[in-house]
């Protein structure tokens, strides 16, 4: 029997990774998702309506029954952290395409926000979109699905903001306001980073793969981590090989284009340990850029108290976590950095009261000011984008390797002049907003931490200073792609998801465009 | 920009091997509790078990301690959540370990309330200022936090006394009324 060859092997199957094989796949293009864990049931799999207390060690278990997949870095599993984000979906404005144009640093992006904005439409079509029509340049717009109405806790922090001048609006998810798509609405239980049962919130599995697998396009090749990716001499990867994750057993799968969908990180490290006589640096490496330009968002936090809600009544305010946002307003000021920051809120979820550790005292005293303290708690954090420096980047360590043989990464971080500027505005700002909310701080981040990753891998249009293109080609092997945070030039300030999966869709119409023509 | 805006060089280099978090991790440490990285075995209740690192006497004080941190503590089974961390835990024995030989040494059980409070309420308030360098501060720095993970997160804490209303299914999330009353 001859050898199968897939059109194309994705591996991964978070957002990226699935939202390319389901637009392949509906496409008649014959796809093989390669997934390093295990295949996940949102209704049944996930701990979405347990409380601490369920548990001895009051830690509540990401996955039910010790079923694998979410406990580790690598969030290995159908549907990636897909399953386990908290769906915050912004469209990048125009100027975040443009940055070194308009700030004279970091990279611009090669291509423009009118080229990207069709697909950030293509996804709310089809995945559902929430949100209101707030007409912000640096937010564009989108096909919305009604908001979620703010909590009471927003509205005060959105009267503070205004006395300043500064706007907060409604969050935009990928979670259901409206049933559709086959999937109900939210219910506000509360707890959608432990997974929602109802994938009322986008995960790409239910959201994407899911309704095409009746296409027959869709392989899914669960259980298996990737370890290396080999070119032949016509300089074409033919395919991943792996490890069966319990078993260690290898195995390969054929393709006639190979998509590196496997988070930021991890498609970073399948690179660099991908060597070969060609590229003795990593696959794709010829620039030396593979791992460099490591800028992920940074957070600068602030925890506080809304006086006006401390003793009040405790209503079920959860919802599905924040509700409400604080669009960057860097743009209309002057300022002594490049970039900008914005925030997300009141996004915490109160089975957790950590916060009581730091509150002073103890006895009744201490215990009753937790609880007027508890209704009123919430935290602010802004996020900001970090700027490129050389002490930034990824690479491989020389001597740990994990079970697998596979080297573990590991991640320097600089904070430079530039994302220290902006650490101290962001710090300074949200103090002046939650003041005038008349919130009274608790604890204050200080130094920035990392949170969403990106870069890695950046798209540009040379060859020698990027390592793929617009399309998440590398410049190096023409069958060789990559999607996900890797690829971003510059990471805006905003929540970036949304345009990962824009971008894998673009990336899927240009394959599908080439299957066409023959040119796979 | 080998400096930073301080004008100086003390974060040179965040060296950062491991996890950064999914998508959009909770910010603070204090939403992480000392428990969650016990692995939690299927079948068993959430029951934490009779005490197995603590002797008799050590867990009598402890639970002496924890009660007066937060009064309902020894309802809630909080020196039991405790045990169940410090036996997963070399540092946190060892830290208990001395704490309370220290209380051992000073009577502590045998204190009227008002002596014991007299020992307690000024080093709270020194670890409430940020100071844990003494052993005593370190021991009280610690219990306190578990105390307060335990009990926020125990079902007399969380549910009954803090009174949690989430987690229930809702048609629509209410429109705010704030102005009304």
């Amino acid at each position: 029997m001859a050898k199968e060859v897939f059109d194309v092997v994705i591996v991964g199957s978070g957002a990226c990774g699935g939202t390319a094989a389901a637009h392949l796949a509906r496409a008649g293009v014959n796809v093989c998702v390669v997934e390093g864990g295990p295949k996940i049931e949102t209704r049944t799999d996930f701990n979405t309506h347990a409380m601490p207390y369920d548990f001895p060690n009051r830690g509540i278990p990401k996955m039910r029954n010790n079923k694998p997949g979410f406990d580790t870095e690598r969030s290995r599993g159908l549907g990636g952290k897909s399953m386990l984000w908290n769906a915050v979906a912004w469209r990048f404005g125009p100027r975040d395409f443009e940055g070194y144009t308009r700030d004279g640093a970091g990279y611009d992006w090669p291509i423009s926000y009118k080229d990207l904005a069709p697909w950030y439409e293509t996804i709310e079509r089809e995945v559902g979109v929430c949100g209101n029509l707030d007409g912000l340049e640096d937010l564009p717009d989108g096909l919305f699905l009604p908001p979620a109405p703010m909590k009471c806790s927003d509205i005060l922090i959105q009267r503070g903001a205004a006395k300043l001048g500064h706007k907060v609006i409604h969050v935009r998810k990928s979670t259901l306001t409206r049933p559709k798509f086959g999937r109900p609405a939210c219910h506000y239980c509360g707890n959608c980073m432990a997974g929602c049962d109802v994938a009322a919130k986008y995960n790409s599995w239910d959201g994407h793969m899911r309704p095409l697998m009746k296409t027959g396009k869709i392989t899914l090749q669960l259980d298996s981590v990737v370890y290396d990716i080999p070119v032949n001499s016509e300089n074409r990867v033919t395919g991943v090989k792996f490890l069966n994750r319990t078993t260690l057993a290898p195995g390969e799968v054929h393709g006639k284009v190979v998509i590196l969908a496997a988070a930021c990180v991890q498609n970073v490290a399948l690179l660099l340990q991908a060597r070969s006589n060609r590229y003795p640096n990593g696959l794709a490496n010829s620039s030396g850029r593979v791992g460099k330009d490591f800028m992920p968002h940074f957070t600068g936090g602030v925890e506080a108290f809304l006086t006006k809600l401390i003793g009040k009544p405790i209503t079920n305010d959860e919802g599905f976590l924040d509700h409400a946002y604080l669009p960057s307003f860097m743009h209309q000021r002057k300022r002594d950095y490049a970039r900008s920051w914005g925030a997300q809120f009141n996004y915490q979820n109160r089975r957790s009261v950590g916060w009581a550790r730091a509150l002073p005292g103890m006895g009744a005293a201490y215990k009753q000011s937790v609880k007027d303290r508890y209704p009123s708690y919430f935290v602010f954090s802004p996020y900001g984008e970090k700027m490129p420096d050389d002490k930034s980047y990824i690479d491989l360590d020389p001597g740990k390797k994990d079970k697998f043989g596979l080297p573990e990464v590991r991640r320097f971080l600089y904070w430079n002049a530039n994302d220290m500027r902006i650490f101290r505005d962001m710090q300074q700002q949200s103090r002046a907003i939650l003041e005038a909310a008349g919130a009274e701080i608790h604890q204050v981040y200080t130094e920035p931490r990392p949170n969403h990753e990106i870069g890695g891998t950046i798209m540009g249009k040379d060859p020698r200073k990027s390592v793929t293109d617009s399309y998440g080609r590398t410049h190096d092997v023409a069958n060789l792609y990559t999607l996900g945070g890797n690829i971003l030039p510059s990471g805006s300030e905003k929540n970036p998801t949304h345009t990962f999966m824009a971008l894998s869709a673009r990336t899927a119409a240009h394959l599908i465009e080439q299957a066409r023509k023959g040119n796979l | 920009m080998s400096q930073n805006v301080f004008g100086d060089n003390r974060r040179e280099t965040i060296k950062i091997i491991g996890a950064i978090g999914v998508q959009c991790a909770f910010p603070f440490a204090g939403d992480e509790l000392y428990g969650q990285h016990e692995h939690h075995e299927p079948g068993r209740s959430a029951d934490p078990g009779p005490p197995q690192f603590f002797n008799k006497d050590q867990f009598a004080a402890l639970s002496r301690l924890t009660e007066l941190i937060l009064p309902g503590s020894l309802a809630a089974k909080v020196p039991h959540y405790i045990d169940l961390v410090v036996r997963n835990n070399p540092i946190h024995k060892q830290t208990y370990t001395e704490g309370l030989a220290w209380l051992a040494s000073v009577h502590f059980l045998t204190l009227p309330e008002k002596d014991q409070l007299a020992l307690l309420e000024p080093l709270c308030a020194e670890v409430d200022r940020g100071e844990t360098n003494t052993l005593q501060q370190k021991f009280f720095r610690l219990t306190k936090n578990m105390t307060a993970d335990g009990y926020f997160t125990s079902r007399p804490g969380l549910l009954e006394y803090l009174g949690y209303k989430g987690n229930q299914v809702l048609a629509e999330f209410p429109e705010c009324k704030i102005d009304e009353h």
